[in-house]
């Protein structure tokens, strides 16, 4: 029992990993809306390779399923090439049409195989332990755990080897190009992979939801680092979480696997998008209270500046008549106030506000910019 | 070799089509060593693309691209380019000395990665450029004469004969356009060729020594003195420039 939790386990978190690592390039890329494409135009190509070798993992499957993948990438680009139709529209004509070739093709024969539109639409991960890798009568472990492995590695090795040129190509297509780096190349060679992966991790998780796991970790990554580098190492560790989190939700609810995955990444997306420093909504709503603050006290500084020795003064620095001078409203007066004792830039003498050297300089130097 | 002859770039009879839309028609060019040239012409007269044909980026219908007698893929090692500032996403997550490093990627070649020297031949570019200081800094944080700095730092990196760029004054502040002329001038001083695409015609006779007039075909080109004249400015602009030298 604690083997088949550990199997499942395993295999979602080699998963979502192998998926991430080029959903990084893909975000950065803008062509998310691409891996769903693939993971949908893909079914045309596993049913057929299916009614062939009759068999789910079979390499020639994931090859099969792998090429029409970079078909429907080619198709995508030929039509946007004729100038008459734009990117998403030429999306939205391409995938619908192959994956409705696949569904008609599984209706047609699916009484004679086993291919389950349930299965293929959302995967199911619990199922996937059950068929094991036996060499010579001894169980080496879950299948499908190999071939997600294996599609991960040769995405690491690809984009290790590769990472300058993908770096340059996703950057500056056209740099790329004129430095000889045939842009076209590294971008097929990015597809076929996004293919391959969309193909291995239908197995576990279904073709919808693998754009979950492509398009998820890097969107979540992409909001804590500005180097490149990280995105990609924070984008794996974000997809074992979601794989983690998801599976733990999935087994304590008893609901699909590959459902409560996909629902933990959306939820560890916001989550990062509201605590994020710097960039997150709650450090940027801090911010705006801080500088709101800071413009009061900027404001209130100058008003003591302006009239510091003047015969006027008295009136006008008077703590009990400043709200009518800045024609505030008395209880923002108080904190305003405060807010600027606190920070030394006003000191308190009696009944007067009085300019700290600090309150003088801050203030004259508002005046200047 | 070839002596005064030899051309640094030498366009003939380039024509580019999109569809069967001509944007440039039947062009001759030729610019030779040491100068720097202005391409200057309206709107949609098909200056980006000349530089994007020179550079191999676009295939042209007709004719024929030579860079000191070779064509551009046997001379990459010795041209340098400056894209559009536009033309890339700042928001991408990278640093200042990161981007200018890739201008070293040509050098390197497919999978050698960029290593110490590219680290600090990257640094004095920067130097150059007066974006020393700025080495760590995230790409969208700068302003757009820092961009414009940063592009023309990857370029010089690259330690080109023959230098391309795509309207490098574009959206900058007075004094990176200072900063950018000298640049421009220091290398010519060193012997190199430089074509800018330029939009600003009051400032074409301080900054240039040499000037072609395009507008889908060549109007004219050679040294500003002789080319500049608001004959050829009228027909290059159709009249619709309230322009006197």
């Amino acid at each position: 029992m604690l083997q088949g939790h550990l199997d499942i386990l395993l295999i979602a978190i080699v998963t979502a990993v192998a998926c991430a690592l080029p959903g990084v390039f893909l975000v950065l890329r803008r062509m998310t809306l691409m891996s769903d494409a693939i993971s949908h135009a893909i079914l045309p190509g596993i049913v057929v390779a299916f009614f062939l070798t009759e068999s789910l993992s079979s390499p020639l499957l994931i090859l099969a399923a792998a090429g029409t993948g970079v078909l429907t990438v080619l198709f995508v680009e030929l039509l946007q090439r004729t100038k008459l139709v734009k990117e998403d529209a030429a999306i939205g004509l391409t995938f619908p049409a192959l994956f409705s070739i696949g569904v008609i093709l599984i209706s047609r024969f699916a009484g004679n195989v086993h291919l389950d539109m349930d299965a293929v639409l959302l995967g199911e991960l619990a199922y996937a332990p059950l068929n094991r890798l036996k060499i010579f009568g001894s169980d080496l472990g879950p299948v499908s755990l190999y071939v997600m492995g294996t599609i991960f590695v040769l995405n690491l090795v690809f984009i290790l080897l590769f990472y300058k040129e993908l770096k340059l190509v996703t950057f500056d297509a056209s740099l790329a190009a004129a430095l000889g780096f045939v842009p076209t190349v590294i971008h097929y060679g990015l597809m076929t992979l996004v293919s391959v992966t969309t193909v291995g991790a239908f197995d576990a998780v279904g073709s919808i939801l693998v754009v979950a796991l492509i398009a998820g970790p890097p969107a979540t990554a992409y909001l804590m680092t500005d180097r490149l580098s990280r995105m990609l190492i924070f984008s794996a560790i974000i997809g074992s979480v979601n794989a983690v989190t998801g599976y733990w939700v999935a087994f304590l609810f008893d609901v699909s696997i590959a459902g409560s995955i996909a629902t933990m990444t959306l939820i560890i997306f916001v989550l990062i998008f509201f605590v994020v420093p710097n960039r997150g909504l709650i450090a940027i709503a801090r911010r705006h209270a801080r500088q709101k603050w800071e413009f009061a006290q900027t404001m209130l500084v100058i008003h003591l500046l302006n009239h510091e020795g003047l015969p006027e003064a008295e009136t006008e620095s008077a703590i009990a008549d400043l709200h009518e001078h800045l024609s505030w409203d008395p209880g923002f007066t108080t904190q305003v106030v405060k807010y600027a004792l606190n920070n030394r830039c006003v000191s308190r003498e009696e009944t007067q506000l009085i300019l700290t050297e600090q309150g003088r300089t801050i203030a004259q130097q508002a005046l200047v910019e | 070799m070839q002596g005064a002859e030899q051309k640094a770039i030498q366009v003939t009879d380039l024509t580019v089509a999109y569809q069967d839309k001509p944007v440039l028609w039947d062009i001759d060019l030729d610019v030779p060593p040491g100068v720097l040239l202005s391409i200057v012409g309206p709107n949609g007269a098909g200056k980006t693309t000349l530089i994007k044909a020179i550079l191999g980026l676009v295939r042209p219908a007709a004719g024929n691209v030579l860079i000191y007698d070779k064509p551009y893929e046997a001379q990459r090692g010795i041209v340098g380019y400056v894209p559009q500032r536009g033309s890339v996403d700042w928001d991408f997550p990278t640093n200042v000395l990161d981007v200018v490093m890739m201008g070293r990627y040509g050098a390197l070649g497919w999978i050698r990665r960029p290593r110490k020297k590219e680290r600090e031949l990257a640094m004095q570019a920067l130097e150059k450029v007066g974006m020393e200081a700025y080495t760590t800094r995230q790409i969208s944080q700068l302003s757009g004469g820092q961009q414009q700095r940063v592009f023309l730092a990857r370029a010089l990196v690259q330690d080109a004969t023959v230098y391309l760029m795509d309207e490098p004054f574009q959206g900058v502040d007075a004094t990176t356009e200072r900063a950018i002329v000298t640049l421009l001038q220091e290398l010519r001083a060193d012997g190199k060729t430089v074509v800018v695409v330029h939009h600003d015609l009051q400032t074409v006779t301080d900054y240039f020594d040499w000037v072609m007039l395009l507008n889908i075909r060549r109007i004219a080109s050679g040294p500003v003195d002789e080319i500049f004249t608001s004959d050829n400015l009228r027909e290059t602009y159709g009249g619709r420039v309230a322009f006197m030298k």
